[in-house]
């Protein structure tokens, strides 16, 4: 059984195809697609940032020290004159669409500093949202100023003192108090999808392997050669099944360590002591408990993706039977990350379900570790069942001579 | 000594619709059942050469499948030096080498990976593997390219791989099915020297063909295969003489009396 599991692991390491897809890839794809990512994010945020603005602005007369403000800010902010093609908000969409300006201000002829007679004023703001901007931000930035000088002019007139001027901003304030502890509330959020994402990994890096041991070698005219060695049969499966399990767990690992290590990488400073304390927090017995309950999750679709693949007449065949495999994993897993799906009562006994919530809990914190161990069995129970499958499968002819 | 008496064998049609029109006329077929073997006998002596014929479909490789024991017959009896191949599969396994045209290596091992794997599997130690690939190396000139990956060989190379691997664990009987097909001259002169080299060291071989050159030249024996029975056992003499040694017509002899015989029945 070694003997196999040792050649078909050689055979499996010289084959580029499967290192790019169990290595490289998860190496270096993901980060790359990361960091190109936020890469442009940055840049266009910076962009949007730094960009000096075109404006105009209608009814400037009214607000003498507004219109100062903007153009003492030139760095920042250039005024364009349009005059005569501006009447109407129709115009103001016109101008900014064919990008002359980037926004109009509207300042209503009732501007004015006391605001105790005036009342609210409202300054309109022409723009185009549709796209990453920071419009809104800049504007509000210098209209603030006066703002905050209205307010005060208005509170010093009125003769409150501070503490009365901060209850009339905001009478009522409401505090919330987490007792959720940290732990718990990004165990929620990541221990959601962790799972998804790592069955999906183990799946795919379980599934060029086993079209290879199987089907593969059925194309390839070396099985037959295989089935009449001296050789038990279940020595053949198992020796089949742990190689593309092993590349399940592998490809796992290599992906969930790259994302952690290029996570740091990529998000110095202040985000380290953020994973760090995550890390931390969660402990190395749940990160073991979380790979033991992997262990009987991987073997289950060692053993299903082995039959589909013993059964394909080729190559191709088995790669779409596997194809939709992907469906069938990926709804049990889903369900575990709607909101209301507890691991209680009869969802301890869906399988995958059951795995991936379990392992949500762990990430919270919040497991019940009796539960764990009908879980775990449970999950034993079924590969094992699955691989007796497998091994009956590889000795009905119907399956080897199709 | 083989010994094989009654072999048969029969397969579940999937879908007897999808079935082509002379599919449904042949006599095999019955029901839900394709007879593809019905009542196939033979023996071969160590030392001889047995010639398997047959046209295509005839039930040839079913019958070497069921002698190497990749398949188990529903009925008949297989005997290796009198033991009980279908008793016991696994100590057959040991003494039979098998090989055929469409026999694949693995391609991202070397050649001598390939060899030293199904030495491994038959429960060789690795100094006996070494010794034997250093000897089949000279024998059949790999020297050049043991220790490349099999995926860029040529068809005579991997032939030559093949042929080592066949016989790394020094078998008392060697199969072949069909083991020229396909192959270019060059590669075909490996197969029969090899098959000569066989049949000096007194090993049994029992081969199929469609190429009676190779019968002529090599066999001691022929057997003849149609629809599944054995039409024809006997020696490569008496083949012969059956239409004053044109192969050929001798081949087609033993069809054609099969099926008078056959319409016979019907006209009666």
């Amino acid at each position: 059984m070694w003997l196999i599991f040792k050649k078909e692991f050689k055979e499996l390491l010289r084959d580029k195809k499967t290192i790019i897809f169990m290595i490289l890839l998860p190496l270096l794809l993901f980060p790359a697609i990361f960091g190109v990512g936020i890469f442009f994010m940055s840049n266009a945020a910076e962009k949007a940032e730094n960009e000096i603005l075109k404006y105009a602005i209608v009814g400037e007369a009214y607000a003498p020290d507004i219109v100062e403000s903007f153009a003492e800010a030139s760095e920042k902010f250039e005024l364009v004159s349009v005059d005569g093609a501006f009447e109407n908000e129709s115009d103001y969409a016109t101008l900014i669409k064919n990008e002359t300006l980037d926004f109009v201000l509207v300042i209503p002829d009732t501007f004015d500093a006391d605001i105790l007679a005036s009342g609210q004023h409202k300054i309109g703001l022409y723009l185009n949202d549709a796209g990453l901007n920071k419009v809104y931000g800049r504007v509000a930035e210098i209209i603030d100023v006066y703002m905050d000088e209205f307010q005060l002019a208005a509170f010093t007139e009125l003769g409150l003192n501070e503490a009365q001027q901060e209850a009339l901003l905001k009478p009522i304030s409401i505090e919330k108090q987490n007792v959720a502890d940290d732990r718990e509330v990004w165990g929620e959020r990541i221990g959601g999808f962790l799972p998804y994402f790592i069955f999906i990994l183990c799946l795919q890096g379980a599934m060029a392997p086993a079209a290879d041991l199987g089907a593969g070698e059925k194309e390839r005219g070396t099985l037959e050669t295989l089935l009449i060695s001296p050789m038990d049969r279940y020595k053949l499966v198992l020796g089949k099944f742990f190689t593309v399990s092993a590349a399940g767990i592998i490809t796992a690992l290599i992906t969930v360590s790259s994302m952690a290590v290029w996570g740091i990488v990529l998000s110095q400073g202040m985000a380290i002591e953020f994973v760090v304390e995550v890390m931390s927090m969660i402990g190395i017995v749940d990160f073991v408990l979380i790979f033991l309950m992997l262990v009987p999750v991987v073997a289950v679709f060692a053993a299903i993706l082995l039959s589909l693949s013993i059964y394909a007449r080729s190559f191709k065949e088995a790669q779409s039977y596997m194809g939709s495999l992907i469906m069938v994993v990926i709804f049990p897993v889903l369900i575990a990350m709607m909101p209301g799906v507890e691991l209680k009562g009869a969802w301890v006994w869906v399988p995958l379900t059951n795995v991936a919530l379990a392992m949500k809990e762990l990430f919270k914190g919040t497991m019940d570790y009796f539960a764990l161990f009908g879980i775990f069995t449970s999950t034993a129970v079924i590969a094992i069942g699955l691989i007796m499958f497998c091994i009956h499968w590889f000795n009905k002819e119907k399956v080897l001579f199709r | 000594m083989i010994e094989i008496t009654g072999l048969a064998k029969r397969f579940e049609v999937e879908n007897p619709k999808k079935l082509s029109e002379q599919e449904k006329k042949d006599p095999r077929l019955k029901g839900r059942y394709f007879q593809s073997v019905r009542d196939v006998s033979f023996t071969c002596q160590s030392g001889e050469v047995l010639g398997l014929l047959g046209p295509n479909g005839a039930g040839k490789t079913t019958t070497l499948r069921m002698l190497s024991t990749a398949l188990r017959p529903d009925s008949g009896s297989v005997t290796i030096d009198g033991q009980d191949v279908l008793a016991n599969p696994n100590v057959a396994r040991k003494k039979i080498g098998f090989l055929s045209s469409s026999t694949g290596l693995y391609g991202r091992l070397t050649g001598r990976e390939n060899i030293s794997y199904f030495g491994e599997l038959y429960g060789l130690s690795k100094s006996t593997i070494n010794a034997r690939i250093e000897e089949m190396a000279d024998l059949l000139d790999m020297q050049s390219f043991l220790e490349r990956r099999a995926e860029n060989f040529s068809s005579g190379m991997k032939q030559k791989v093949s042929i080592a691997r066949a016989v790394i664990h020094e078998p008392s009987l060697v199969v072949l099915d069909e083991p020229t097909t396909g192959l270019d001259i060059m590669a075909t002169s490996t197969v029969m020297e090899f098959i000569q080299r066989l049949k000096d060291k007194g090993t049994p071989v029992i081969f199929s063909t469609h190429h009676l050159d190779e019968v002529q030249a090599l066999c001691d024996k022929v057997t003849v295969i149609n629809q599944g029975e054995t039409v024809f056992n006997d020696s490569l003499a008496a083949f012969s003489a059956l239409s004053d040694g044109q192969m050929h017509k001798s081949f087609l002899k033993t069809l054609s009396t099969e099926s008078q015989e056959k319409s016979n029945v019907v006209n009666l």
